[in-house]
């Protein structure tokens, strides 16, 4: 066993009681990281400075419970002099001149990034087969998904790579690969985490998000991540709680609601048995399950109107994107030309195809009754949930509605509840800005499942408290790594 | 037929804060190309807005000295288009909710008194400045997120001449309340202007052309001059009025065509995500309010309680500089209307012989001029003595004290000399007396000018004046 396999708590430990040096595990992650890349495809690029950086950290005072712990970044955030692409061909040479503050963050723990991880173009999409640099495969079954945009971070986590990777949730891009992958996805409120140095995808949704083995690893993470940042006008002002010393794992009268409707409409029957499994579980530790409904109109919308408003934003946001300040460009007979050039070489099909959708929607003729009515709509839903939440300490959620999909499976049934809401429920989480966290909870035909907490907005603690509840009741499937073929 | 000239004015200044609206790059005019930026102005991936709250205070302090309602809640909102200039592909602006709405202010032509309407000031961010050549084009980002108001009339001018009075109201306005340069001629200050006309009496606007980047007051007025003219013909033969915006050609005085307005393009306004509404406290809303600075109108009525007429007070508050070099020069010499007689004539002369407005390249100060006017008040000089002192003044900037010493001009009051020289004179002159005492008191004229002459134009003309009264009358 090595101690790259452990959680971030037990490294720590190991760090500070010397069995290990930084230099050792960061040489060691990179190797991994190295040797999976062919069977997973799972980095952009790999950090080979991470060694010298981590030697450095030998010998070194331990400040901080990340302090030489290798990780892996998602490749949409700005790292200053490091290529950094959004998986996207039109900043595939793309070398900011500034570090995200998540990125400064880590680096002043003493964290070491071993490398920028592959995602859906520019984080839209969320399977992981949409960056320009090929699909991410699933560390439990290479013939799967591992789900996206943070499609390379979860596999990272998952393979047993490194204990945590950044990802970055705009509408479960960080929860649902959790599920598929088999470990942690943890979404703080907005505004929790500075966005700044975030590339962005549509910032009223847009989360920084991360992936954990296990549910203390993911408040480690938070304490250092969180809090108030001059560059990010949106990041509030609370204080950042000290959220792993007020750990509690107590269930008992805890009171959890369900969503009935969000329930009956998963897709795959043994996904609903593993979460009923689960209820079971909490009710014999005391939960009080509270059974709640949203309106089925309500909840067939989730979709529709998370595409309308963040394809809305998202052509805005990457309006920037047009070769003339970085980035390649494309020659053409005037400015304008040159841009529609680049731009038209530089995206996918997916992604131009929702630029012109938001385009669509934001249009004058349009966007009343497109976007104006998606953020009527998105209001609804989000007093639905408040409605529920005022009732209770959070939701218990099924975390998707089928376990990883082959990529030879084809989805033709956009239309359907099963996915309209058992596949895209988890954008709630976004439209209200809520903390919202995936965990493990078991195997279905081989492969993990997942399931959510849902808390009010900045109370992480009882989010985080919750889950390590539910950890603690589903304590085999902690930490655990995706067997590998042979291994 | 008769037509009836429809003019609204949209003007765009750079506020003066000490960095941009949304970053922390400075804000400053004349640095090399591209050393004022920061990655927020070349909206590099990941980088977000954030208000600069002195921008927000000179938006609300020029929207009071307007006279606009002012949002408490600060909403901006994306205006979205490509353009080699624009980094972001959007100008983060406010659409939706101005800032400040409904105000007005007051222009005078011919004497007549005339409101112009504003119907908003908004805040937003500059562009990128271009510098195009043949084959290319250079781009200075310095500009680019400087901090700017735009100020939106209302169609209530008529004429080229009632233009350029709301343009220059409008700056000297700003000038005071201190926010902007307002240099039209630095681009601090752009004006954009809208013409139409409609047949007199008809209600229903015209199809409009807008004159843009017009760099002085005095080309205002040309440019709509000519523009109004250039309509008038093509609808006096029956032609049609398209819609275009053209420029003002300084060489030709003409307005010529820079491109046609096909159908308008939609900017997709949405309300900007980065920025969450901000509250503004009616505190803090009312602390920026009491302290704005005096106004012109406000100045101009002080300087009428001081004693000036209408005109010498409008002439003298236009320029903010002149004024305050003004109000320097009476708290010297403690004499408003000399000082303005003193200000308008010699001083506006010196600088219009310099080419120039500003007071800084005079040698002398206010402090100068005011002990110039002292002198001249208490007698010490004549007023004769005093021009030639200003002359000196102009050329060397000493005090006038010391030159009048040098050219040996005091004025005489001794009273005990002057008494003397009278005598001596009177004495000359019996039938001067005579004639004196007979009515013909204006005799008394020509017995001041020989006591001057004896005095060598030294003595008091009011002390002489006074004391030959005296003497004859005794």
């Amino acid at each position: 066993m090595s101690y790259l396999d452990l959680s971030i708590e037990e490294i720590h430990k190991a760090l500070v009681a010397k069995q290990v040096l930084p230099s050792e595990l960061v040489s060691e992650a990179y190797d991994r990281a190295q040797k999976y890349q062919k069977d997973l495809n799972a980095f952009v690029s790999f950090r080979i400075q991470a060694l010298k950086e981590a030697q450095n950290l030998d010998g070194k005072e331990i400040t901080n419970p990340l302090f030489g712990i290798p990780y892996a970044m998602k490749d949409n955030y700005s790292v200053k002099g490091e290529l950094s692409t959004g998986s996207s061909n039109i900043l595939k040479d793309y070398y900011p001149v500034y570090d995200a503050t998540v990125v400064k963050k880590l680096k002043e723990a003493g964290a070491v990034s071993i490398g920028k991880t592959v995602l859906d173009e520019l984080g839209l999409g969320g399977t992981g087969t949409n960056g320009n640099t090929g699909v991410v495969k699933n560390p439990w079954a290479i013939e799967r998904i591992s789900g996206g945009s943070s499609a390379g971070s979860a596999a990272a986590v998952s393979a047993g790579i490194v204990p945590f990777a950044i990802g970055s949730d705009t509408g479960d891009s960080v929860r649902k690969p959790a599920a598929y992958c088999g470990c942690v996805g943890f979404k703080p409120s907005w505004g929790r985490i500075s966005r700044f140095g975030l590339f962005p995808f549509a910032t009223s949704l847009d989360h920084v998000a991360y992936f954990t083995r296990t549910v203390k690893d993911a408040a480690y993470l938070l304490e250092n991540l969180a809090g108030k940042d001059p560059k990010d006008m949106t990041c509030s002002i609370k204080p950042v709680e000290q959220y792993v010393e007020k750990l509690n794992p107590e269930l008992k009268g805890k009171k959890l609601a369900i969503i009935k409707s969000i329930n009956e409409s998963l897709g795959n029957p043994l996904v609903r048995t593993n979460f009923e499994q689960v209820l079971l579980k909490l009710k014999e530790a005391g939960v009080e399950i509270i059974e709640e409904d949203i309106d089925m109109r309500l909840l067939k919308a989730i979709y529709p109107i998370y595409m309308v408003i963040s394809s809305s934003e998202a052509t805005s946001n990457n309006a920037n994107l047009d070769g003339i300040k970085f980035g390649p460009r494309e020659k053409g007979t005037d400015f304008l030309d040159s841009i529609i050039k680049t731009r038209t070489v530089g995206f996918s099909e997916l992604v131009k195809r929702r630029f012109v959708f938001g385009g669509y929607c934001l249009a004058k003729e349009n966007q009343k009754e497109l976007l104006l009515r998606a953020q009527k709509i998105r209001r609804l839903i989000v007093n639905e949930v408040q409605r529920i939440l005022a009732k209770c300490e959070a939701i218990f959620l099924p975390a998707t509605g089928s376990i990883a999909p082959k990529f030879t499976e084809k989805n033709d049934e956009k239309l359907s509840v099963a996915y309209l809401i058992g596949e895209n429920h988890l954008a709630i989480g976004n439209f209200a800005g809520l903390p919202s966290l995936t965990l493990p909870s078991g195997f279905v035909d081989g492969l993990p499942v997942g399931v959510n907490i849902m808390g009010k907005a900045f109370e992480e603690q009882e989010v985080l408290n919750i889950s390590l509840g539910i950890e603690t009741l589903l304590a085999r499937y902690k930490g655990q790594i995706a067997k590998r073929g042979g291994e | 037929m008769n037509y009836e000239t429809i003019i609204g004015i949209e003007i765009h200044c750079e506020l003066k804060t000490k960095t941009k609206m949304f970053s922390s790059a400075p804000n400053s005019f004349a640095a090399q190309p591209n050393t004022q930026v920061s990655p927020v102005d070349m909206a590099f991936p990941g980088t977000l807005p954030t208000v600069n709250k002195k921008a927000v205070e000179y938006a609300i302090m020029a929207s009071t000295a307007l006279g606009l309602t002012i949002d408490d809640t600060l909403i901006f909102d994306r205006k979205n288009y490509f353009y080699s200039d624009l980094p972001k592909g959007y100008q983060i602006t406010q659409q939706q909710r101005p800032i400040g709405r409904d105000g007005s202010l007051e222009i005078t032509i011919g004497g007549q008194k005339k409101t112009i309407r504003i119907e908003r000031l908004h805040m937003e961010e500059d562009t990128a400045k271009q510098l195009h050549f043949n084959d290319y084009t250079l781009i200075d980002y310095n500009r680019c997120g400087v901090p700017l108001i735009e100020i939106v009339s209302h169609p209530d001018i008529r004429s080229g001449e009632e233009a350029a009075a709301y343009v220059e109201k409008l700056r000297s306005i700003l000038l005071y309340t201190g926010v902007s340069d307002v240099k039209m001629e630095e681009g601090s200050m752009r004006c954009d202007v809208n013409v139409s006309l409609r047949p007199e009496g008809s209600k229903k606007f015209g199809v409009k052309t807008e004159i843009k980047n017009l760099n002085s007051i005095a080309n205002v007025r040309r440019a709509v001059d000519y523009e109004v003219e250039r309509q008038k013909q093509i609808l006096l033969s029956g032609g049609k009025i398209s819609p275009e915006t053209r420029r003002f050609d300084e060489t030709s005085k003409q307005t010529v065509l820079m491109r046609k307005k096909t159908s308008a393009v939609d900017y997709k306004y949405f309300t900007e995500p980065n920025i969450v509404p901000i509250h503004l406290s009616a505190d803090w809303i009312k602390k920026i309010k009491d302290n704005l600075p005096e106004l012109p109108d406000a100045r101009k009525e002080r300087y009428r309680q001081m004693g000036l007429n209408d005109y010498d007070a409008e002439v003298l508050v236009v320029d903010k500089d002149f004024s305050d070099f003004f109000e320097e020069v009476v708290v010297v010499c403690q004499q408003p209307k000399l000082a303005a007689n003193w200000m308008i004539s010699s001083v506006q002369a010196v600088l219009n012989k310099l080419g120039t407005s500003d007071l800084g390249s005079l040698k002398f100060g206010p402090a100068q001029l005011g002990q110039l006017i002292k002198m001249l008040d208490v007698g010490k000089v004549s007023s004769k003595q005093a021009k030639e002192l200003f002359e000196d003044l102009v050329l060397t900037g000493k005090d006038p004290e010391l030159l009048a010493k040098e050219k040996n001009m005091v004025q005489i009051s001794d009273d005990k000399q002057i008494l003397a020289w009278v005598k001596e004179v009177l004495e000359k002159n019996p039938q001067a007396i005579e004639t004196y005492k007979n009515g013909r008191t204006n005799i008394l004229g020509f017995l001041v000018g020989q006591v001057l002459k004896l005095s060598q134009g030294k003595a008091n003309p009011a002390l002489v004046s006074q004391l030959l009264k005296e003497e004859i009358e005794k």
